[in-house]
């Protein structure tokens, strides 16, 4: 399983898009956080509150800031995790892995495992940035860069949310065979058919309380607890824990069926 | 280097690849019908068939990378997904285009030699093996059919296997790179590896290969030493009087018939057919040795209800059967030629 999962790594480190994507995360980051960190330490009233515009603590503040890339992070994990499936299928390399480990499970557990990892490791490249840039323009707008410990656990969550996100690629991307398919369909759902349901969904009271906050953009913002909307018809979002396990669930239920699928099926 | 050693004494010695009762259906396709047989370690034995014969979903098979409908293939007595490190047992490379173009050739064997638990240094070894150490520092993308049959075969040759399987491996190589492959593949079946290689064409493999396997629509036609598919030996002689000749060679007790414009001896003893010639006054214009054709052979053995026909895959047994007697001659004398320069 340690050799799997090396193999795993080095798949991911010997091609160009390693350091392509580590570059966009991390001036995501640091970009995202220079712009919410300007926008949310905006002096409010109640009446903007009420009219919609995001508030919160000083925690939640700086949650929003140093997590402002979080929502093109883990969209760029969702693309690693149907790559690092998508791409073993359509240059056939999935051939030599099952070769070289024929118990097909272990491949699976040993792609998920790095998937976590890789997605910790981007969740370090885009802190980096977010923190960097967050901190400097926090302090500058005279709000504390790290009001609360509860930050530091917001940041352990940021890279939870990564690695979670690429195990749903994984899934995705074994489910829709053709990669370009997988990744224009994923990407599509979760930037945009998502948060239209999202709306649509809010539309509707039973909806509104009972599915948009189990869908995976809004579990991933709860798990960071940034800054939430005010005004009467605002998303209740979940806790930080409940979040977490929606999401994992997400995650587990894709990886799961689509390594059920992988382990049963023809290589040709 | 090794001398020429025996095949290991006890065949059970963890490398025999046996198929068995093996059978494969997509749908109510039958790629694979009940197809036996057994490869022999300290051999090299070839898998011959048409395209779209079955020869790589038998492999697929063996390798546990397709499930067989019913039926078994094991290697050394295991199903491959019961080989605890599977690379060193058995090496395989099925297709020559199994690489990410974005990623070097020493990075994909790298990634291999992850999962077989070996080091970096190993992989160069095999680089400098295969022949391509410096090429291999480039991405994949790039690279040409024999450079990826090269690299396929030192992925395969990773984990030091006893087993080797090969699908089409002198495919998009050039002469001097099947003469290579042969000299290597000869090398490692004196080591007592068993080794199975699959081709479409008979002729590609006739000087490397021990024994065959030839399968026709899925199923088994002919297994057996190479050596058998040849025939009883025979001679292609011209000369003037074709049955001066005949009668001159049954005086010397060997059997004759003349067959066009030339006459063909039942022996393969030229010097013998030279001085009957001689003593009979008849002059030689053409005398070599006579092998069966090899591709009328395959072809007679795997023709018939071709399955694939009308998807343009039939290949070399379509252009047998098209091209007939002038093609059949030309290959008879260049048979003869490879015959004389023994």
């Amino acid at each position: 399983m340690t050799n799997a999962i090396k193999a795993e790594f080095r798949k991911f480190f010997t091609t160009r898009m390693w350091w392509g994507l580590a570059i966009a995360m991390f001036v995501a980051g640091a970009g995202l956080a220079v712009l919410f960190g300007f926008l949310f330490t905006q002096p409010q009233s109640a009446a903007d509150a009420a009219r919609g515009i995001p508030t919160g603590t000083p925690e939640q503040i700086a949650n929003s800031v140093y997590t402002g890339g979080l929502q093109v992070g883990y969209l760029l994990t969702l693309v690693i995790g149907i790559m690092q499936i998508g791409s073993e299928y359509r240059h056939k390399t999935i051939t030599s892995t099952f070769l070289g480990t024929p118990k097909r499970a272990r491949v699976m557990g040993a792609k998920v495992v790095a998937l976590l990892g890789i997605g910790a490791i981007y969740g370090l490249i885009s802190l980096a940035g977010s923190i960097i840039a967050g901190a400097i323009v926090l302090s500058a707008r005279g709000f504390e860069a790290f009001p609360t410990a509860g930050v530091f656990r917001t940041l352990a969550l940021g890279l939870l949310v990564l690695g979670l996100w690429a195990l749903i690629g994984l899934g995705a991307g074994i489910l829709i065979p053709n990669q370009v398919a997988a990744l224009l369909i994923s990407v599509g759902v979760a930037w945009i058919i998502e948060p239209i349901a999202g709306v649509l969904l809010g539309l509707w009271d039973w909806g509104h309380d009972h599915i948009v906050p189990y869908l995976p953009t809004q579990a991933s913002a709860a798990m960071v607890n940034g800054v939430t909307q005010g005004g009467d018809n605002a998303i209740q979002p979940l806790s930080w824990w409940a979040g977490a396990l929606v999401l994992a669930a997400y995650a587990a239920v894709l990886a799961g069926f689509g390594s059920w699928r992988t382990v049963r099926s023809d290589i040709s | 280097m090794t001398t020429t050693t025996a095949p290991p004494t006890r065949p059970t010695d963890g490398a025999r690849i046996e198929v068995r009762n093996l059978t494969k259906r997509f749908g109510t396709f039958t790629a694979v019908d009940n197809l036996s047989f057994t490869v022999e370690p300290g051999r090299i034995t070839g898998f011959l068939g048409p395209n779209g014969a079955g020869k790589t979903t038998t492999l697929r098979m063996l390798l546990g990378l397709v499930n067989p409908s019913s039926g078994a293939a094991t290697i050394g007595g295991q199903d491959y997904h019961d080989i605890t490190q599977p690379m060193s047992v058995v090496g395989s490379a099925l297709e020559a285009t199994n690489f990410h173009p974005g990623r070097t050739g020493r990075d994909h064997l790298r990634v291999l030699a992850d999962t077989a638990g070996v080091g970096a240094p190993r992989v160069d070894e095999m680089l400098e093996l295969v022949g391509i150490p410096a090429a291999a520092r480039k991405r994949a993308g790039g690279y040409s059919m024999g450079m990826r049959q090269r690299l396929g075969l030192a992925a395969a040759m990773l984990g030091d296997p006893q087993v080797l399987i090969l699908d089409e491996p002198a495919n998009g190589l050039d002469p001097e790179g099947i003469r290579w492959l042969r000299g290597f593949l000869r090398h490692l079946s004196t080591q007592g590896k068993t080794i199975l290689i699959s081709s479409h064409m008979l002729q590609e493999v006739e000087q490397t290969v021990d024994d065959v396997v030839i399968i026709s629509n899925g199923r088994l036609v002919k297994q057996g030493a190479m050596a058998d598919l040849h025939g009883a030996p025979r001679a292609l002689v011209r000369t003037t009087d074709h049955d001066a000749l005949a009668g001159a060679l049954r005086v010397a007790d060997v059997t004759s018939t003349v067959e066009g414009d030339a006459i063909m001896v039942d022996t393969n003893d030229l010097r013998l057919i030279g001085d009957v010639a001689l003593r009979a006054g008849l002059p030689i214009y053409e005398l070599h040795r006579a092998m069966t054709d090899l591709e009328d052979v395959f072809f007679e053995l795997t023709e018939g209800t071709n399955r694939n026909l009308g998807e343009g895959v039939t290949g070399v047994t379509g252009v047998t059967g098209v091209t007939g007697q002038g093609a059949a001659t030309e290959r008879d004398a260049i048979a003869g030629q490879e015959g004389g320069n023994e």
